[in-house]
């Protein structure tokens, strides 16, 4: 791909990720909130492909947009809130949470360190080589075997919690 | 291929917007979804990193978060929908047993 229509592309979509994801926190409607955050989603996961991350791509499309977000669709539709279009959408205290907001965010795009885009990583034609998938793979299990695993751990207990947590209690 | 830079200053951007969702929104429900558009932008710095240092390391890290996002989304929805069954509303302001 020329550079040019990269830094193109580039522009596009932070500029559609940004967009949507205002858009997501400021929609009066949850649900249209969660299709902002679908947007969003779909343009962070045009941005890994961006960034040589084929397989954070597709897994963010697979489990965020198509799993976790559905299941948060269900659960706001499951819980149907009429009531909720109609108050303010935002709590009394929010220009304090905005300012805190965009504090955090100033205070993260000033920190970045000078030395950070030196040459380490680099080829000797000055270009980023893209890790590869295999690369990927193989050091996903190899070295993180056992993190690997363990998330699998991790899953099983969230889904039993979230059982055990949301079971209508026995009337005794 | 992007430079890491701009892929950092398009991560604080989001996530400082998933933040002021965090802490505005009323609706507990997109105060969760707030948390997961700040999971995302992390993600994008890790992916950005990743490419820069040439190290897979970056890319499975995020795979992890991804991981534990999902099992966050499983127990916070489990708690939204006990709390649901419980209670008329779920604004987060209307949340205030704990608060002495």
């Amino acid at each position: 791909m020329p550079l040019q229509a990269a830094g193109m592309a580039f522009s596009y979509l932070a500029a559609a990720s940004v967009a949507s994801a205002i858009l997501a926190v400021t929609r009066r409607n949850p649900v249209h909130s969660m299709l902002w955050v679908l947007a969003l989603f779909l343009h962070v996961a045009g941005i890994f492909l961006m960034a040589g991350a084929q397989l954070l791509a597709a897994v963010q499309v697979i489990v965020y947009a198509g799993a976790i977000l559905v299941f948060y669709l269900f659960v706001l539709m499951l819980l149907d809130l009429p009531s909720e279009t109609a108050g303010p959408r935002f709590g009394a205290h929010w220009p304090l949470c905005a300012a805190a907001g965009i504090a955090f965010a100033a205070l993260a795009w000033y920190a970045e360190e000078p030395g950070l885009a030196s040459s380490a990583g680099r080829t000797a034609d000055g270009g980023p080589r893209p890790v590869s998938l295999s690369e990927v793979g193989t050091a996903l299990f190899t070295q993180f075997a056992l993190p690997f695993e363990i998330a699998s751990l991790v899953l099983l207990a969230a889904i039993v919690g979230a059982v055990v947590v949301a079971k209508r209690k026995k009337e005794s | 291929m992007v430079p890491v830079g701009a892929c950092l200053g398009l991560s604080a951007i989001l996530f400082g917007i998933g933040l002021i969702g965090f802490l505005a929104r009323r609706n507990i429900i997109l105060v969760l979804v707030s948390v997961e558009i700040m999971l995302n932008a992390v993600n994008v710095s890790l992916a950005a990193f990743s490419q820069h240092l040439h190290d897979p390391r970056g890319q499975i890290l995020a795979l992890f978060v991804i991981a534990v996002a999902a099992a966050e989304a499983a127990v916070g929805l489990g708690l939204v929908i006990a709390l649901g069954r419980n209670r008329p509303g779920i604004s987060m302001e209307e949340l205030t047993d704990l608060k002495w």
